[in-house]
């Protein structure tokens, strides 16, 4: 999930920088640029609070 | 080697624990008596006016100050009477004083609106004829023009304001304390920062016993140099302009400004050095990388991005040479700024909301896990409220409010009024809560709700934008009832005397200000923050009053897509960059509210952060430091206004005396 959640980010910040650069700043991409970003920043904020209690729950299995 | 990865909760209560020097206490006692009932209004009145003069002459009230000087007045009292002061008394005279001498200010925007309505922004903008009555009286009012509160021109606003006040009380009230009940009693959050609220007390209680210890000292230290600092910056440009018709001011108040000594390399770029160096003591208490990020990002944008970058692809147009720091930040800000600070302030939302819905979800996991819930029985003697109660208060106070408004706009909307009353306010409020038990402050928060809301309810008058809106937040005030219950302070005992000293506050507030104002025009030579600061500020509400009429405003202009789109998704990517190299979240809000900021307005709080960081940590050791450090500031601030207190003194006496020719 970790893994994940840094490849999304890190997709979201080069199409951000493309949209920047190559397409004129154009708000549409720019904002699927955030959109791809808030997913992964997301994804990242639920790993990092649910990881300890998925690894509690281990431990009691 | 790897670095390891902290989460933002685990990150901001490590911070927390640096100032939590003890543990709570769980036995309950009144703070209230007599005595701190009389020495809270003794000191908080006597300093009420030093702090209202001193938010005009500086732009800091300085009202810090009152509180500290009441609890040591009270402390050294009760050791030369041979007895001691309770911890529980001392926190109510903290909050009684504060609330005390910040009565004042709570009328001031009567001042700004008589102000407002006879600038020329506000002729110019046509809105000067349109502010409602219920706001300030006509600008060719007796009540305005003879600077005069006590006036019948003003019965109709302090009227609405008194009645908005009491309806607040009941509100507020009766709304952080359902929510401190759930998130306190019944999920058990920490609170993290609400020890070092409780410290303060505590730290001066045990100077009443029979050792003085090294807080006595550190406060002397503080006040020592917030008095030498205060006569300095505040006492001589005060005291001359009693005498002269234009005051001396040793350190330009607000700032030296350098943005035309640089425009030549840097244009666009602004450099205002702030002279209150009473903010190197924000720098002490800020976390470190906060305040260096911070500094980083706004040198980056006044020096590279501002100059290089943006103006150079004609983004910033406006600017031409000679301006100073306020028209070139005026400028910046219609052409770029208006709308990249928007985008920045959505992704403060956004990177909130990140935050705070998986710690719900962790709850309800843990609670499965664990097969328990917390209480939702409170701990003996602590002077609750029953729940029940508090709710018909909370409706009350809440209904009364919407009916008011709705007086106020009757052609606006209820379904907006209702709907931010009834179904906005508690769940903003719970997430804030949330957030202030885990992480001590607020993440959530929708910006420009108000702007949105206007355009969607297709509204056009003027008025709305000076009615309140029932948006409101109680997660923040659930702290204080975390503090009262970690100083073993009653509930019941706190809530009287608040309502005890409230109406002689409302009188007394009113009366001074009144007495203020007539001493010279505010905004004038006397008050020279207020000179520098007003105009622009008008210029700026003008511009937001009038930002949606006619669908063509200079403000609607300032605002656009791609730009707010850049902010927004700027933010968020430095967030997410910050996140995969695992480097500390306080970066993100130091390098975002850094961007777009003046540098020279952080160099003294970067002195302060660096001082302390490398100079007085390695001195006094990490613990002893912020030991000192809440002290120190107290102390400082008791300095500074008590050199406020008397410069006020003296210019009202002056002005009472009338001179005569012969």
């Amino acid at each position: 999930m970790e893994k994940l959640a840094s490849l999304i980010i890190i997709i979201g910040t080069f199409l951000w920088l493309f949209s920047i650069f190559a397409l004129e700043g154009r708000w549409q991409w720019q904002m699927f640029s955030a959109l791809v970003l808030t997913v992964g920043i997301f994804c990242a904020h639920f790993w990092e609070e649910l990881r300890d209690t998925e690894d509690s729950g281990e431990e009691k299995d | 080697m790897a670095r390891e990865r902290v989460s933002q909760a685990d990150e901001w209560q490590a911070w927390a624990q640096r100032y939590d020097i003890e543990g709570g206490i769980r036995t309950f006692e009144s703070g209230l008596t007599i005595k701190v009932f009389v020495g809270a209004l003794f000191v908080g009145l006597l300093m009420m006016p030093g702090s209202i003069y001193l938010s005009y002459v500086s732009g800091e009230s300085g009202a810090g100050a009152a509180p500290w000087v009441a609890v040591i007045l009270f402390t050294e009292l009760a050791r030369r009477s041979f007895t001691t002061a309770r911890r529980q008394e001392l926190y109510m005279l903290l909050g009684l004083t504060g609330a005390a001498v910040g009565s004042g200010l709570q009328y001031r925007n009567f001042i700004w609106y008589a102000y407002f309505i006879n600038t020329p922004q506000a002729a110019s903008y046509e809105i000067a004829d349109k502010i409602p009555e219920w706001i300030v009286p006509a600008g060719d009012s007796v009540g305005v023009l003879t600077r005069s509160l006590i006036h019948p021109d003003w019965f109709l606003p302090i009227g609405i304001y008194l009645i908005g006040k009491l309806l607040g009380t009941l509100r507020f009230v009766s709304g952080q304390y359902i929510l401190f009940r759930l998130t306190a009693d019944l999920e058990r959050l920490p609170y993290p920062m609400a020890p070092i609220s409780a410290q303060g007390a505590t730290a001066l209680a045990e100077t009443t016993g029979k050792e003085e210890t090294w807080r006595w000292r550190v406060f002397s230290i503080g006040s020592m140099a917030g008095l030498i600092w205060g006569f300095l910056y505040i006492g001589v440009p005060s005291l001359t302009g009693v005498m002269m018709s234009q005051p001396i001011q040793i350190l330009k108040i607000p700032w030296i400004d350098f943005t035309q000594s640089i425009e030549g390399f840097a244009p666009t770029g602004v450099f205002a050095f702030r002279t209150d160096f009473g903010q190197m003591l924000f720098g002490f208490v800020l976390p470190f990388p906060i305040v260096v990020t911070e500094f980083i990002a706004a040198m980056a944008t006044q020096f590279i991005l501002n100059p290089q970058i943006l103006y150079r692809y004609e983004i910033l147009h406006q600017w031409s040479p000679g301006l100073d720091v306020r028209g070139v930040e005026l400028f910046n800000r219609l052409d770029f700024w208006q709308s990249g600070g928007m985008g920045k302030s959505f992704s403060f939302a956004v990177v909130g909301m990140a935050a705070s819905v998986p710690m719900l979800f962790k709850m309800r996991r843990a609670q499965k896990a664990a097969g328990e819930r917390g209480s939702f029985a409170p701990p003996p003697n602590r002077g609750d409220f029953p729940i029940w109660l508090m709710g018909l208060m909370w409706l009350i106070g809440m209904g009364g409010f919407v009916w008011l408004i709705h007086w106020m706009v009757p052609n606006f909307p209820l379904s907006f009024l209702l709907g931010y009353a009834f179904l906005y306010t508690p769940i903003n409020s719970y997430i804030t809560a949330r957030t202030f038990g885990v992480l001590g402050r607020d993440l959530f928060e929708i910006p420009y709700l108000h702007e949105i809301t206007f355009i969607l309810s297709r509204y056009e008058e003027i008025d709305i934008w000076f009615a309140p809106l029932p948006d409101e937040d109680y997660g923040r005030g659930t702290q204080s009832w975390r503090v009262l219950e970690l100083t073993g302070t009653t509930f019941t005992s706190n809530l009287a005397g608040t309502l005890l000293i409230m109406p002689i506050l409302l009188v007394s507030g009113i009366v001074v200000l009144h007495f203020i104002w007539k001493i010279a025009p505010i905004p004038s030579a006397q008050y020279p923050f207020a000179q520098m600061m007003w105009p622009i500020n008008a210029t700026n509400e003008c511009l937001w009053k009038t930002s949606l009429r006619d669908g063509n405003s200079q403000m609607l202009q300032a605002i656009r897509g791609d730009y707010i789109a850049a902010g927004f998704t700027g933010s968020l990517a430095i967030y997410g960059m910050l996140w995969v190299f695992k480097l500390p979240s306080m970066w993100f809000y130091g390098i975002v509210g850094g961007i777009g900021a003046d540098p020279g307005s952080i160099v003294t709080r970067l002195l302060g952060a660096v001082i302390g960081r490398f100079y007085m940590i390695k001195r006094f050791g990490m613990r002893r430091w912020y030991m000192y450090n809440p002290v120190l500031a107290a102390g400082f601030a008791c300095g500074v206004g008590l050199i406020g207190m008397g410069t006020v003194a003296i210019a009202l006496v002056s002005k009472a005396v009338i001179v005569k020719p012969f």
